[in-house]
Formats: structure tokens, sequence, C-alpha cells
């Protein structure tokens, strides 16, 4: 090993090992987090967590297919929203056992996606945005519509979900436990998907799709399974997230909240799976904090910001930390310029 | 049907369908010179349509809100292109639509900070009031008044696109922007221009649409989602495909409301997902 090599061995070293330093010290925080609640943080920030924990879930998945694969969904709420409302129903109507609807919502999100993926891969681009947002809208109007989950009023009512063991999902703190691990499996998968040989297989199609067919690759096969991923995260988040707030309504299925998704991903840094979980704690916490005295017009501060990176920092805040950090504590987080 | 039923719905169709195409050649127009879906295009219409509402509120007539609100709007666009979406260019595309999203996002939230929430409706000028008879049917005079108006303005763009220099240049750029480049014509000042003529047309088409009906903050989505349905449907850049797919939409939408009534929101997207799955690149080619 030369000396050059073994400099930047040990800088990759370094780096690796303060980033894992950094993960242990935030996840140790946030562990911590709900003993605070009531005494030194309001326990209203238990809950905003909470949200940030369901909406990480979601935004990772959709990085995998915006960030990694190059795909631009405008329909992602379609997951969500079908997640969201097989747990209501689930809840409602069969039995309030949180496993029961979590697996129905992956299986009915799988299912979805290997659907409406078949039909919507084959177009690119701005095709495969209208075509995603056309089969989204099919579901909002629909169940905007359906009696039976309460029309365009919601579906109140729904009892809380059960864990299976002395464990109370409708106690704050635990939800909030409950839903951390979620994201934190949810992150360790991702991260395991995008190391495997589909994950630099996106990549590539990202990339340049053509030369990844060349190379031997099932490039449809390959997008598809990003599809479907990207799907069944929805799935879960949407779940999770009837789970906590015992109310759906169609609002689940709403464009605007396709767009949401698609913003925390490029605000937090496409391509990252750790920039769109701080993209959507960032999203989430601005709409708490403007939306107590701006209601819905927040959106436009939202819109602003969202411009302003779009024009100067494209790899979102992940870039923007990356640029005003040392070079190797980021070296290797952020990789190549990202899905643009 | 009866036929008073059927000369209402296709007069109706036909009114919606030319109000659309003004939206919808626009779009068409601006993706074709520039490469850019502008999702933003019905939040300017909807501004353009607020707007004239403020400006009668201030006693200017109908007509002149009808002037005034699209020159501010083509204003704004002007900037819009000049400050956001020239930087981009060099960029991946879709980089571009997901700027004009968040464009769309600040002017429509905009709007409903400054207006509010509840519908508004926009006076008609008193010489278009009540119906007229056609064909023993008894239609508004607005709605005619919307119909000639959009059909003389999107001739005029027709033409314009076709027999002026000017649109000469605008069909070459579409080919190949590099070879008008060398001619000596600057290109980027031929974008702005045809961003900021693209956010007028919106404009108009959000007033006379607005007095037609009424004002909401939800009209935008209305709006710009089917001037997108048009274009697809006819071939995205291509003016007549514009004309045709606006047509199609209007006249699905007011015969729809009548032969399924409480499923015409879901035709829309019906339409629009066939013709992507069955022909990708829309119903017409060429210009």
């Amino acid at each position: 090993m030369s000396g050059a090599q073994a400099f930047e061995y040990r800088t990759m070293r370094a780096a690796a090992d303060y980033k894992r330093y950094l993960a242990v010290v935030l996840l140790a925080l946030l562990v911590l987090f709900p003993l605070g609640a009531g005494t030194v943080v309001s326990e209203f920030y238990v809950s905003l967590l909470v949200r940030i924990f369901v909406f990480g879930v979601v935004v990772l998945g959709f990085d995998i297919l915006l960030g990694y694969c190059g795909m631009a969904s405008f329909g992602h709420a379609m997951f969500f929203g079908s997640g969201a409302y097989v747990a209501g129903i689930l809840f409602k109507h069969v039995s309030p056992s949180i496993w029961l609807a979590l697996g129905a919502s992956v299986a009915a999100c799988a299912m979805l996606g290997v659907l409406v993926g078949y039909l919507c891969i084959r177009s690119r681009g701005l095709y495969f945005i209208f075509l995603t947002f056309a089969f989204a809208q099919f579901f909002y109007l629909f169940f905007n519509s359906w009696q039976f989950v309460g029309a365009a009023d919601g579906m109140p009512g729904i009892p809380k979900p059960t864990l299976g063991i002395p464990l109370d999902l409708g106690n704050r703190t635990v939800y909030y436990y409950f839903s951390l691990l979620f994201l934190v499996l949810a992150y360790v998968v991702a991260r395991h998907i995008v190391r495997s040989p589909l994950g630099r297989a996106l990549v590539g199609i990202r990339e340049n799709e053509e030369r990844t067919e060349f190379l031997g690759f099932n490039v449809h096969r390959c997008i598809l399974t990003a599809f479907v991923i990207s799907a069944v995260y929805g799935g879960v988040g949407g779940c999770l997230f009837t789970g906590y707030q015992n109310f759906v309504s169609s609002s689940v299925y709403h464009w605007g909240l396709s767009g949401e998704i698609l913003i925390m991903d490029l605000l937090g840094g496409m391509g990252t799976l750790i920039g769109p979980v701080i993209g959507a704690a960032f999203v989430i916490y601005l709409g708490d904090v403007l939306s107590t005295w701006m209601h819905d017009t927040w959106l436009m501060v939202l819109g602003a910001v969202y411009v302003v990176f779009i024009l100067f920092s494209p790899e979102g805040i992940l870039g923007l930390a990356k640029r005003a950090l040392p070079s190797q504590v980021f070296s290797h987080v952020v990789r190549g310029k990202g899905a643009l | 049907m009866s036929f008073e039923v059927f000369v209402t719905n296709l007069l109706y169709g036909l009114t919606i369908g030319s109000a659309l195409i003004l939206v919808a050649s626009s779009l068409s127009l601006i993706f074709g010179v520039m490469g850019v879906v502008n999702f933003a295009h019905g939040s300017l219409a909807m501004l353009g349509a607020y707007l004239a509402y403020t400006l009668i509120l201030l006693k200017f007539n109908f007509w002149w809100a009808l002037i005034l609100s699209p020159l501010v709007v083509g204003l704004l666009g002007l900037l819009i292109e000049l400050f956001t979406l020239r930087p981009l260019y060099a960029r991946n595309p879709l980089l571009q639509f997901f700027l004009t999203y968040g464009v769309a996002m600040i002017i429509a939230n905009v709007v409903l900070y400054a207006w509010g929430g509840d519908a508004l409706g926009i006076d008609k000028p008193g010489s278009l009031q009540g119906p007229v008879n056609i064909l023993g049917v008894y239609y508004p005079k607005f709605r005619l008044f919307v119909f000639f108006f959009s059909a003389a303005l999107a001739l005029g763009l027709w033409l314009f696109i076709t027999k002026t220099t000017w649109g000469v240049i605008l069909r070459a750029g579409i080919h190949n922007r590099e070879l008008v480049e060398a001619f000596g014509i600057n290109m980027s000042r031929v974008f702005t221009l045809v961003f900021a003529l693209g956010s007028a047309l919106a404009a108009v088409a959000g007033v006379i649409l607005g007095a037609m009906r009424n004002l909401n903050p939800v009209m935008d989505l209305d709006l710009v989602i089917g001037g997108l349905i048009a274009v697809v449907i006819g071939g995205l850049g291509s003016f007549r495909g514009a004309v045709l797919g606006a047509l199609i939409l209007g006249l699905s939408e007011s015969f729809g409301a009548q032969l399924m009534p409480g499923f015409s929101k879901f035709t829309v997207y019906i339409v629009m997902v066939a013709i992507l799955l069955w022909r990708p690149e829309g119903l017409v080619r060429g210009v």
C-alpha cells in the first residue's frame, strides 16, 4: 500500500468511524427523548416525531425509486393512502391487531405496485409522472365518494391498534418507540437493498439505462422491483399513520401529498437514504411551525424553500452540509451527483 | 337524448373545449419550444382570474380587466423564466418540472392567502348577459362569447405560428435550436417571450372561464390537468394536437356529465390513461 493509498484508507476509516459515532449519538438521543417529554421538552414534540418517523419510512422507499433508480413518481400517495385505508378498514371492521394490518397493507401495496408499476414503467420521464399521477387520482376520486369508508367526510372512530402483548399502542410513548423501530428497520433494509447488486443496477439505470441493459440486466424487472419496494414502504407508512391518527380521510390520497413526498426527498438529498429522512423531518417541522398561524398557506413558504433548493442546491440539505463541512466527513455519504 | 339536450351539450362542450385550447396550446407551445412542461400554467391562469376580479372591484370594466390582467401575468411569466427556469436548461428536464411544481405551489397559496378560500364571481358585462336562441335552444350569451373569443384567439395564434417570421423562428427552434442560433437569432430571448406569451394566454383563459363559472382556489388543478391531458392526447408540442385534444376533452366533459353523472371526473383520467398506454406519442404529429 502506497503512502497516498494508506492516507486515503485512514481518512475513509476516520470518516466511517465518525459517521457511526454520529449515528449512535443521534439514535441514543431519539431513544431518550420521550423520557424528557412533559418536563424537559413538550409532549407535542413526541407527537411530531412520530409523524416524522412515519413519513421517514415512506420517503425512504420513495428514495429507492427516485434517488437511486431516477424514476419520478407523482402518485406515491396512492400507496400511502392504500396502506392507511387498508389499516383503517381492518381496525374498524375485522381486528385491531397491528400485525394483521401491517401484513395486509404490505400485501395490498405490493400487488398494487406490481399492477400499476407494470402499466407505468414502460414510459419514462414526464409520461411516467402523468401516468402515476392519473392512477393516484383514480384512488382519490374513488375513496372520496365511497360511502362505506365515509366518502368525503372520512372514516372516524377507528379503534386503537393492539400489539398482542401487554403494551398499549394507544400510549403515545409506546407508539413513538414502535414507529422509531420501524424507521430504523426500514433504513437498515433500504441500505441493504441499495448496496445489493439490485441497488447497483438501479444506479446504473439512473445513469445510463441503455448501457445497463447491454450489461445484461433486465432493466424493466429492476425498475418494477424498485417500484414495488417503494410501494410497500408507502403502505407500511400509511398503516402506521392510521394506527396513530385513528382517523382516515381521502386526503391521504391527495396529489398534494404525492408532491410533498417528492419535496421531502428532494429537499433532504435524493439518493442518500438518510437525506430523505432529514427532508421529511424538515418539511413536517416547518409545516407544524408555520401552519399554526398561516394555516394551509404555509405551503407557499415550503414552495419557496423548495424552489431555492432546486436552483442552488439540487443535492438537498445533505448536499449543502457536504459543502459546508470538512470533505472527508461526508465523502461517502453523498455519492456522485445524485439523481440529477 | 332529445335534440335540444344534444345541442346544449354540444355547444357547452365546444365552449369549454375552445377555452381549453388557450391553456393547452400555450402549454404545448412552451413545451415544444423550450422543452418545459409547465405545471404552474393552471396557477398562472387562476392568478389571472383573481387579478381580473380585483380590477373589476377597482371599477375597471370587464374588457380592461381582460386586457390588463393577462399583461400582469405575462410580466410575471417573464420574471419566472428569467430567474428560475433559465438556470436549469442545461440540467435534467425533470428538474424543470419539479421547479414549475414549486412555482405552482407558491402562486396557488399566494392566491389562497390574498383572496381567501370562498368561491367568487366575476360580473359579466351587461351586453353579454341573458340567453340567445340557437336552433331552438336558449344558450347564455356569455358562453357564446367565450366560444367565439377563444376560437378567434386560437386562430390568431395559429396564423402567428404558421404565417409570420416569428412563427417560423418558433417552429425552427422546435427542430434545431443550435441551427437557429447560428442564423444570429437570440433563442434565450425567444424562450423568455414564449413563456411570457404562454402565461398571458393562460391568464386570458382563466379570466373568461372564471367569469363563465366561478373563481375558487382549486381551479388551478382543473385547468392545468385539463390542459395537460389535452396536450397529451394531441401530442406534446403540436398545436393542432392541442386544439384536437382540448375539443375532445371539452365534449367528453359535457357529454360525460350528461350520460354518466357522478363519473365525469373519472372520465378525464380514463381518457388520459387510455391514450397514454395506447399511443404515448399522442394523436397528431408535427406542428
